[in-house]
């Protein structure tokens, strides 16, 4: 053996390579099935290293008793089979890590531990084997990995028998189980010294002589006796400690150990605040005690670790399987990763079919969740329903089902809920659901099942949560306004035509800015057309609804077009709209969108436009300005209109001054039509001036500014 | 003396220094073996997509979304000592130097202001909501309320961002996406991800796509923008003269096109194009079967009010989003603009009110009486709070609020949350957060959570490096979970 030496430290070296390759790979690793085997050896390989190690401490004590050569020779030898029993017993570890479900602290005390040693049982070899003058490297090293030793076995028993298994029959359990009959302390207060404090403050190592893990000594306090002070957490040691800054000496916990958070800081001084009793059960504190509602969130914290996953007893369907059940109408899929339950969502009524549903018996021990919401499905399909022997949740709302055929599920032994809802069940037919000893909760609204048999129901079956219909509100609710249809600029001969969702409405209208009201004005039965424009109103009515209020809309109705329409004064520079082309383009714009080309936006000076219609000119009776009107955004009507008239642009005189209606508060946005009336004559040329308000009212958020007006068209009828 | 320097093997030649380290590299390549795709670069943190990481408590997400950010104090964090201290000025101890608009920054004074309208306390929870919101009232017993949200930014567009991608700048992907991408789509003839949009009475904020966008991730897990017109759906009837047959021919045919494209360029946005073809064509059964209301029963449109009935109504939206999200679709998110109110609360914000009251209460009993609210998650808020003091000059009986991100309240509902809880606590001033602080970062992580899926396992590689959510950050809300 010793003349292969270069053969086994070579060996040696290798296995440490590769331990710390595994280690730094790990979280990748892919065991073949002979290597699972060889990980679950390690429990047996373990105790070679250690009875080999063992052995040389024996042996070293001895040394005297050997020949020096002799010794060199056993000593090397032992060390070698150390070291390899070491290295392999690592990698088995290594393999059986990935294998099972260990604790993550221990697992990794326990992995760094056991490759440590393993590290430093080749160290070993080296200093024996590399160091001639001075044995003092060597026996540090051998110190170290008889410590390294101790270290993995201890921490290899933890992750095998559990914490404190030694030492179990002398520590009384302080682990039951956190319920709200616990101590508020218990819950919320000791798991954070747990965390943050116990390293220190044990039986063991008792920093400061204040031992926090057990009761009688944490409320003894330290070396300058108790470390609170009931109901005053600011006057507390303990407190006062941890508030000192990080560099401080006192300081706690001490810099470089994980500190408590704020949170927890505030929660230790509640504690305290609240008399720091060790003994008050959660349930005894009042609900709006500071103490109670963080205990309930630190109890809530304590279940969080990961939400509870429902073990199964059945096996998992085959991948492909699962994805041949896959159609564009019909989904199957695990519940989650890993997870041998499945759902089935049924999709597009059109498309289903009883067969679609038959196929899911390839399936039928996995399906826990089946989702036919609106699908055709009828009573006789719940034979097939029936044979889902794990089901847990049903879902069949407006389906086709009568009830009688309910009867099939009483076969889901796992049925914890059905929904029903929309149907056709009754009273009687949903017996045998509610017979089901597992079903929790049961979905009957819209169903010919009355609220009395409902609260019937629900007195005898006190187990099942019987639900109806959730919203129930017998005022009688107004109906939402009709609306106008027709978009834009409306022709000559266009038909108006108003519009209600709600059947069997009756919509009532006026075309004069009256008021409609529900007996009187004009229904609504046919398009109808316009010949100026004007303002619709429009009610809605409907017995068992009051009507609907007033729906109001300006209906801009195409006018007649000049020849020639020209802007004489210029536009804001930051609303040109397109110039003369806006005038008349029939394009409308939108209120709440300024900056577009369907406006001109004049502030400083007023709107001023021509309009010729040449030798032929019509009969004008009305002129139409289409303006915005956004009084938050300074967008108001003009404060006076002139309209201007002759044979042509040189010669025109006065026809018409208007001073408009100022609005008396905020009003909802809209594009507005301004009516100029006018007395029939033929003019070739108009001018038309609309001056803005010089200065916003008083009521408005810019009073004494000036305002805008927005001119998008303007018409002539 | 030369055999003493070959002894010592400290002094290494080149032969022994290679030798050893072909022998240190082999047992690396003997490790190697147990390491499937150590060379073929794939995630080593990621977990499988397509699947809950766990048991959801949740399913689907309908995420009703107040835009502009409604007022906690007006609504549900209920500060009467803001009532007893009108006009005086918020002390300087609780502002601590937060960081204003620069709609407020240059007010001299800070009026505090309590709420106009007036509080009770409802439901077995005894949780305090405001007159305007009668039918949420009545629903508190299934609501959690988290009255200690705080976000980092304090103007609209980087708050909204960041509520919905996660990340203040844009291009990230948005939550809907996210789950989409972690949890794929139920329904194969409905995009996973869909949004509806819907405007107020008040004074309103834009939304934008980049809200629902994709970012990085395949676009198939961009949000889909439904109309608010009549037709939900843009162009999704086959135009006169071609019928479905038609469709069909033409789409296999472009598919085969692009195939031969994807062979060519190998781009998978080419096959994300030709699978959203197949899901249009689909659509064009799927949707007029949502979009069809008139096989709701009437009591439904009771229920939600008649501005159900009125396309890109809010109430409209809610009845919608109740029909998506009963077909499967993953992620609903709706919009309603207006919360904006920086002026003119007493006006305005009753009408934003009564646009989503009732809607939102028939939403959640709607869910609830089909069975559905347990697997759905309902959450209700905006982007951040109001602040408690008056912006601009308090008058006699009108006022507004500027933005503060420090504090506000959001709710929630269904899904794996308790119900019935307020959840954290804002200062007698309503301007901190004294217990139990919920970051976006953390409500992103906890709505993940609800969802089966890990926040920090869900990630996606881009530009060199990993994704997620909530980036570096967030912690999952055990407080409120089920």
């Amino acid at each position: 053996m010793l003349k292969s030496k270069g053969f086994f430290l070579n060996l040696i070296f290798f296995f440490q390579v590769l331990l710390l390759f595994l280690l730094f790979s790990e979280d990748r690793l892919a065991l073949p099935p002979w290597l699972q085997v060889a990980g679950r050896l390690h429990p047996a390989v373990l105790h070679l290293p250690i009875g080999f190690l063992i052995f040389g401490v024996l042996l070293m004590l001895m040394e005297k008793q050997f020949k020096k050569k002799a010794f060199g020779k056993i000593a090397l030898m032992v060390l070698i089979l150390t070291s390899i029993a070491a290295s392999i017993t690592a990698l088995f570890g290594l393999f059986l890590s990935k294998q099972g479900d260990y604790g993550l602290e221990a697992l990794t005390q326990h992995r760094n531990s056991g490759i440590a040693l393993s590290l430093l049982c080749y160290l070993l070899l080296l200093a024996y084997v590399y160091s001639y003058k001075s044995r003092f490297l060597y026996y540090v090293v051998g110190l170290l990995t008889i410590a390294a030793m101790f270290v993995a076995g201890h921490t290899g028993s933890v992750l095998t028998h559990g914490e404190n298994f030694v030492m179990a029959p002398l520590i009384k359990s302080s682990q039951a189980a956190l319920t709200a009959e616990s101590s508020a302390f218990q819950i919320a207060v000791y798991p954070v010294l747990e965390r943050k404090c116990v390293t220190c403050h044990n039986q063991a190592k008792a920093k400061g002589k204040f031992i926090m893990t057990s009761l009688a000594d944490f409320k003894k306090g330290g070396k300058n006796g108790k470390e609170w002070v009931e109901g005053k957490p600011l006057e507390s040691r303990m407190i006062q400690y941890i508030h000192r800054p990080l560099g401080d000496d006192d300081h706690m916990p001490p810099d470089g150990k994980p500190q408590l958070s704020a949170s927890e800081i505030r929660l230790l001084e509640i504690w305290i605040g609240s008399g720091a009793d060790v003994d008050k059960k959660m349930a005894d504190l009042q609900d709006k005690d500071s103490l109670k509602i963080m205990a309930t969130a630190a109890l809530a914290a304590s279940k969080l670790v990961k939400p509870k996953e429902k073990l199964y007893a059945f096996s998992p369907a085959s991948e492909e399987l699962v994805k041949k059940l896959n159609t564009p109408f019909r989904s199957v899929f695990p519940l989650y990763q890993n997870s041998p339950a499945l759902q089935a969502d049924f999709f597009i009524r059109e498309s289903f079919k009883a067969s679609s549903l038959d196929e899911l018996k390839e399936v039928k021990d996995q399906i826990v969740v089946l989702n036919l919401s609106r699908m055709p499905v009828t009573d006789s399909d719940l034979a097939v329903i029936g044979s889902f022997s794990n089901l847990e949740k049903l879902n069949v709302n407006f389906s086709k089902i009568s009830g009688t055929g309910l009867s099939s599920l009483g076969t889901l032994k796992n049925l914890s809920s059905a929904s029903l809802a929309g149907t056709a069940v009754t009273a009687e037919s949903i017996l045998p659901v509610l017979a089901i000893s597992s079903l929790q909760e049961l979905f009957v609204w819209n169903t010919k099942i009355t609220e009395e048999d409902r609260k019937k129901l629900a007195a005898e079956y006190p187990k099942v949560i019987i639900v109806g219909s959730q919203f129930i509100d017998n005022k009688i609710l107004r109906l939402g306004r009709p609306l106008l249809v027709n978009d834009g600029i409306v022709k000559i001969d266009e038909g108006i035509v108003l519009r209600h969702s709600m059947p069997g409405v009756v919509i009532r209208y006026t075309v004069d800015g009256t008021s409609p009201d529900s007996v009187a004005a004009s229904q609504y039965e046919k398009p109808f057309t316009l010949k100026v424009t004007s303002k619709i109103k429009a009610i809605a009515c409907k017995s068992g609804w009051y009507c609907s209020e007033v729906f109001e809309a300006t209906c801009f109705v195409e006018g007649l077009k000049p020849e020639h329409a020209e802007l004489l004064t210029k536009p804001d520079k930051q609303y040109p709209g397109e110039g003369d082309k806006s005038l008349a383009d029939g394009r409308k714009g939108f209120i709440d969108v300024h900056k577009e080309a369907a406006w001109l936006g004049f502030q400083n000076d007023p709107f001023s436009a021509g309009f010729s219609f040449g030798p032929n000119a019509p009969a004008i009776h009305t002129i139409v300005i289409s303006y915005g009107k956004n009084l938050g955004s300074y967008l108001f009507p003009p404060e006076t209109v002139e309209v201007w008239a002759g044979k042509s642009k040189g010669e025109i005189k006065l026809l018409k001054t208007m001073k408009v209606e100022q609005p008396f508060g905020y009003d909802p946005q809209q594009v507005e039509a301004l009516v100029v009336p006018l007395t029939g004559t033929r003019y070739a040329y108009y001018k038309v001036v609309a001056k803005p308000v010089g200065k916003l009212p008083q009521w408005h958020s810019g009073k004494g500014k000036k305002g805008w007006i927005f001119v998008d068209e303007v018409f002539f009828y | 003396m030369e055999n003493e320097f070959f002894k010592n093997r400290l002094h290494v030649t080149r032969r022994h220094f290679l030798g050893k380290m072909g022998l240190g590299l082999g047992s690396v390549a003997l490790g190697s073996l147990l390491i499937p795709d150590l060379f073929t670069g794939s995630d080593d943190t990621a977990l499988p997509i397509g699947l809950p990481h766990f048991a959801p408590k949740a399913k689907r997400v309908i995420y009703l979304f107040q835009n502009g950010a409604p007022s906690q104090l007006e609504s549900f964090d209920y500060k009467p000592l803001l009532n007893k201290m009108k006009g005086e000025e918020l002390p300087a101890s609780i502002r601590m130097g937060q960081r204003l608009t620069g709609m407020t920054s240059g007010q001299k004074k800070f009026p505090l202001i309590g709420s106009h309208f007036k509080f009770q306390q409802y439901g077995k929870s005894g949780a305090w909501v405001s007159e305007m919101f009668p039918n949420i009232a009545k629903i508190t017993d299934e609501i959690c309320f988290i009255k200690s949200m705080h976000t980092e930014a304090i103007n609209h567009d980087p708050a909204l961002t960041f509520m919905q991608t996660g990340a203040q700048q844009g291009n990230r992907p948005s939550m809907g996406s996210w789950l989409s991408y972690g949890l794929g789509s139920e329904n194969k003839n409905l995009p996973a991800f869909c949004v509806l949009l819907s405007r107020g009475r008040g004074n309103g904020q834009g939304v934008y796509s980049k809200l629902w966008t994709n970012g990085f991730l395949d676009s198939i897990h961009q949000g889909v923008q439904f109309s608010s017109s009549e037709e939900r759906v843009l162009y999704l009837k086959d135009p006169e003269g071609r019928d479905r047959a038609d469709s069909r021919k033409m789409l296999d045919n472009l598919a085969q096109l692009n195939d031969l494209n994807y062979k060519e360029f190998g781009d998978p946005e080419i096959q994300t194009r030709v699978q959203q073809y197949e899901m249009a064509y689909r659509m064009q059964t799927a949707v007029p079967e949502l979009t069809d209301l008139t096989h709701e029963p009437d009591n439904i449109i009771k229920m939600y009010g008649a501005d159900c009935l009125a396309a890109g109504t809010y109430a409209a939206n809610c009845l919608l989003a109740r029909k998506l999200s009963e077909a499967g679709v993953r992620f609903v998110q709706l919009y309603h603009q207006g919360w904006d109110q920086h002026g003119n609360i007493v006006g305005e914000m009753p009408l934003q009110a009564q646009d989503v009251d009732r809607a939102t209460a028939a939403l959640i009993m709607d869910l609830k009486q089909r069975g559905l609210l347990d697997e759905t998650l309902v959450i209700w808020g905006g982007e951040f709070g109001r602040t408690n003091y008056c912006q601009g000059d308090l008058s006699k009986d009108n006022y507004g609020r500027d933005h503060h991100p420090r504090c506000y309240t959001i709710w929630m509902a269904g899904g794996g949350v308790k119900p019935g809880i307020s959840y954290g606590e804002s200062d007698e001033f309503g301007y901190n957060i004294i217990r139990d602080p919920v970051h976006v970062n953390d409500f992103h992580a906890t709505v993940l959570h609800l969802m089966g899926l890990n926040h920090e396992k869900l990630n996606f590689k881009h530009l060199g490096r990993r994704y997620r959510l909530t980036d570096v950050a967030g912690k999952v809300v055990p407080g409120i979970l089920a």
